[in-house]
């Protein structure tokens, strides 16, 4: 990893701020009993302790049938850390969360939403959405070259060799013959396309599902072709001219 | 003003030192200065081909390594008075290559007044093939018409395309042409072999030379003679087309159609 060199005189700064994603396992308090949930997370534990063993949690004490007291989380979270996890937050959500929180000096974290439950859409009038514009390639990909669009679409004026590979996280367009290999939604955008203005391709890849070309098939070889995903099915289709 | 330019390929075998040869050949009867050099440390051949074998006494490395000057290394061509030759080592690897020994070569050739610098690469796409493009300002890629000669042309390309000094300092990057050899019109006429659309349409690059298929070359190459200079040959004569091309001629390529038969000899065979 490169750091950035120090200006003579500035003092180096003794923290970084990044932001960035980590998974985090929740714990579904339906008990506040102690015992009970010592003796079931220390059962998960063992099961895989490479997995479990000193992991942090967050708890989550919207399933129990009424707000917990501050002592009943304290027994809670000492059963937790007995088991060998290490609780880190509090699902957020109600006012009594938004106390315990303060109480016991846990942070509170945004709830997991599922995609089915709507969401109220909040936008300032005066807002403009960013957009990421496509990564545009006018020179042809050459056999053994790598292109990648990071978190857009990919725009190929010219060809892709056999043994080049095309990559974006959206949809890949190329606009002359692809002869080597596109893959659309490289970190998993189920819905990411694959256009070409001629297709003679070796590896079509959407999402991870993919497909070799040993043989082109004859209604595509050659043709203006789009690949989408329909379920878990890659499929291609002429486009129409 | 020097021109560096590189004859490459990525295949071996295809024919990058007879082109090398001959397109030097060629550039030195126009009565252009010229230095041809031998970047296959290792695996001398350039000299062979050029006659010059038992003329060499210091090589590239040993400029390089400053066991001798540049003026040493130089053998100068019997036949053209304006060409040189600077061997490879057969010695050494090519690890005796440095970016910077390359680069101290190339300008003392620059500082020599020398028109052109032929840079003879060796095949495949490591340290020895890196440098022998890496500070070219054209490149000539030799390619034969069948599919992995043209595949590792264009991996070729992609590095030419990014690889240089030329495309990382981005100054309309290096110039690429095409050359093709062992053109068999007669194969391509039956399907057995590419044809020069096919080269050109997969590569996307246009052809300054189709040289065909002859026994010639490789009498030439046993003789010491780069074949352009045996004037009763195809090959030579496509070789200085090509050669024309460079300079900036227009001329129609030739060579792309079988020789028609005689009357006598459709009757008689032969």
């Amino acid at each position: 990893m490169m750091t950035k060199p120090v200006e003579a005189g500035a003092p180096a700064p003794a923290i970084d701020i990044r932001f960035g994603q980590v998974g985090l396992i929740q714990v579904r308090i339906r008990s506040t009993d102690p015992g009970a949930i010592v003796d079931e997370l220390t059962g998960k534990v063992a099961s895989a302790p490479l997995f479990f063993q000193r992991t942090g949690v967050c708890l989550d004490v919207s399933p129990l049938e009424r707000d917990p007291q501050i002592e009943e989380m304290r027994a809670v979270m000492e059963a937790v850390r007995r088991a060998g996890m290490l609780p880190v937050g509090l699902v957020g959500g109600s006012a009594a969360v938004e106390s315990l929180s303060a109480a016991l000096e846990l942070p509170v974290l945004a709830p997991f939403r599922p995609q089915t439950q709507a969401v109220p859409v909040v936008q300032p009038a005066d807002r403009v959405e960013a957009i990421n514009p496509a990564l545009m390639q006018h020179q042809p990909v050459r056999s053994g070259q790598r292109v990648y669009a990071r978190c857009r679409d990919l725009v190929v004026t010219s060809t892709v060799g056999a043994g080049a590979e095309a990559i974006a996280d959206g949809c890949v367009h190329v606009y002359g013959p692809l002869r080597g290999r596109a893959l659309a939604g490289a970190r998993g955008e189920t819905s990411a396309r694959v256009f070409c203005q001629e297709f003679r391709a070796e590896l079509v890849s959407i999402a991870g599902v993919f497909r070799v070309f040993e043989t082109l098939p004859p209604e595509l070889a050659g043709k203006p072709v789009q690949a989408w995903l329909d379920g878990d099915d890659l499929r291609f289709a002429p486009l129409a001219s | 003003m020097t021109e560096i330019i590189v004859v490459t390929s990525g295949k071996g075998g295809v024919g990058k030192t007879t082109t090398s040869a001959s397109v030097a050949c060629g550039l030195a009867r126009r009565g252009k200065r010229v230095a041809v050099v031998d970047f296959d440390i290792g695996l001398r051949n350039l000299d062979l081909i050029m006659g010059c074998e038992r003329r060499v006494v210091y090589d590239f490395v040993n400029v390089i390594q400053g066991d001798c000057t540049l003026k040493q290394a130089l053998i100068k061509d019997k036949r053209l008075e304006t060409l040189h030759v600077l061997a490879a080592s057969q010695t050494r690897d090519k690890e005796a290559l440095t970016a910077e020994g390359v680069r101290r070569v190339l300008d003392e050739l620059i500082a020599d007044g020398f028109d052109y610098v032929l840079c003879d690469s060796p095949a495949g796409i490591e340290k020895g093939a890196h440098l022998a493009m890496y500070y070219a300002d054209r490149a000539v890629v030799v390619v034969n018409p069948e599919v992995s000669s043209v595949r590792d042309s264009d991996r070729i390309l992609g590095l030419l395309a990014s690889k240089t000094q030329r495309a990382e300092q981005g100054n309309g990057g290096v110039k690429e042409h095409l050359l093709l050899t062992r053109y068999n019109p007669r194969r391509v006429a039956s399907g057995e072999m590419m044809s020069v659309d096919d080269v050109k349409e997969i590569l996307g690059l246009d052809v300054i030379g189709v040289v065909p298929e002859s026994p010639d070359v490789l009498a030439a190459s046993n003789a010491g003679v780069p074949v352009i200079l045996n004037e009763d040959s195809d090959a030579s004569l496509a070789y200085d087309d090509a050669v024309a091309r460079l300079l900036g001629e227009d001329l129609p390529l030739r060579f792309l159609e079988e020789p028609k038969r005689g009357f006598f000899a459709r009757i008689f065979g032969g």
